[in-house]
């Protein structure tokens, strides 16, 4: 029989990941619970960025965090907690994303593609990140991916190409591309400079054809 | 001179290639070789001054706080994977842990618990057995010494964690008592609770019952020990279930 007595309960808000992981393994039920908690929030953030869904998201981390809390005790801290359990909703997510048969096609509710709203300066912060949140749902999901990890949740592309599991390379020209696709749905480029060059993926064909008088 | 060949021509370049060139994509002698050209052109500027932009708007986009009906469902999802796994554990001990995890001081409230002596075993149903020759059920006088959770009425979600821990029954005993209580509210549920506690509800003593509710979805009950019965639907305080829509 096995008690409690001699587990160390190490719930404490001071513990590190690395301690909640230790004291999991060593049978603390709540030392998983703590390390979720610390972690949720930006966890949520990847998904739903990811997945765009909020059902789909909850469902992936659900997902996620339960095989976590099973390999959790076979855990080794040769990778940081945090890396561990992001890979594991990662890759939770992108099973999700290749499972899905269709891919929904989210519109700009308020604007067009490729027309920006009002002259950037004259828009209040949390506009502007409505509308970058939505020009980001627009991006295909190989492209959206990476540029959540690196540009939004500031993992280094060697993280990143380890997260989903492509090339360093891979990282840098999906971000390349779909920052190019971005900077003109959010109107960064202007009509004269932006030219025919950046594929339009069926999203952005308004913008192209509005552009080609270039 | 190797490599000066693949240097692409211009201006004016693509959009993309500009693009390439300020994300590290080309190789580092080309890159060389063409970021003083590319920036010496106003256009070109103008798009890596645009990718900068764009950069500047994805890290400037806010957290986004998990709801608090999704962390209630993997609460629950993760209290229910760990539960099987649960070893036996002395009472005291239990409640030692549930006043840690409150922040309270253990002291006292260990004197009062180790009053108890009752042993429990969580099986991997989760149900709740007590040991043969077990000692009568703990007076309900004491539940009030763990501090119940003190809740409103539209905050029963906030709980659910907690709760899901706990396999407390309360003053309410026994699972033939809580059996009773969900008949009289019309309320029908196979097995025990996922979590039972006594709770404050509204500054009145109740005991919090989690039900299954279909996938990811949980059935929070609420009820007044002192008048629930099979008879008695007015026992039920509250009925709510949470979790995915």
């Amino acid at each position: 029989m096995i008690t409690l007595a001699k587990v160390r309960c190490v719930t404490a808000a001071a513990s590190s990941d690395a301690d909640l992981i230790s004291a999991h393994a060593a049978g603390d039920p709540y030392a998983f619970s703590e390390l979720v908690k610390r972690h949720r929030d930006r966890m949520w953030a990847v998904a739903l960025r990811t997945l765009r869904d909020p059902e789909e998201a909850a469902d992936a981390l659900q997902e996620a965090f339960i095989s976590a809390f099973r390999a959790a005790a076979s855990f080794r801290a040769e990778s940081q907690v945090t890396t561990w359990l992001h890979r594991i909703v990662v890759n939770a997510c992108l099973d999700r994303m290749r499972r899905r048969q269709t891919r929904p096609t989210v519109p700009l509710p308020e604007a067009g593609p490729g027309e920006p709203v009002a002259p950037r300066d004259a828009m209040s912060d949390r506009e502007t990140s409505l509308m970058v949140q939505q020009a980001l749902m627009e991006l295909p999901e190989e492209q959206r991916a990476p540029i959540v990890l690196v540009d939004v949740e500031g993992y280094s592309v060697a993280e990143t190409a380890q997260l989903l599991g492509i090339a360093e390379g891979t990282v840098k020209s999906r971000c390349a591309r779909g920052r190019a696709k971005l900077a003109k749905v959010l109107g960064h480029l202007r009509n004269r400079i932006a030219d025919a060059n950046v594929p339009a993926d069926g999203v952005n064909v308004q913008e192209q054809r509005q552009w080609e008088g270039r | 001179m190797t490599g000066m060949e693949r240097v692409p021509m211009g201006p004016p370049w693509s959009v993309d290639l500009i693009a390439d060139l300020h994300a590290g994509v080309l190789p580092p002698e080309v890159a060389a070789q063409l970021r003083p050209r590319v920036e010496a052109d106003p256009e070109a500027r103008e798009v890596l001054q645009a990718l900068d932009a764009t950069l500047a708007d994805l890290e400037a986009l806010p957290p986004i706080p998990m709801p608090d009906h999704v962390a209630a469902r993997i609460d629950a999802a993760l209290a229910a994977e760990a539960r099987p796994a649960a070893p036996v554990v002395s009472l005291d001990e239990a409640r030692k842990r549930r006043n840690r995890r409150l922040g309270l001081g253990g002291g006292v409230l260990v004197a009062a618990a180790a009053a108890f002596g009752v042993v429990f075993a969580v099986s991997p149903g989760g149900q709740q057995a007590n040991t043969p020759g077990d000692a009568a059920p703990a007076p309900t006088t004491n539940s009030n010494v763990s501090a119940p959770l003190s809740l409103k009425r539209d905050e029963l979600g906030s709980a659910v964690g907690e709760v899901l821990k706990a396999q407390n029954y309360g003053p309410l005993e026994t699972p033939d008592r809580l059996a009773g209580c969900l008949k009289g509210g019309g309320i029908t549920s196979s097995g025990n609770p996922l979590g039972i506690s006594p709770i404050n509800l509204e500054g009145k003593d109740a005991v919090m019952a989690i039900l299954p509710a279909g996938l990811g979805k949980y059935r929070l009950v609420v009820l007044d020990p002192t008048t629930c019965g099979p008879d008695q639907p007015a026992g039920v305080l509250a009925d709510t279930t949470v979790g995915q829509r």
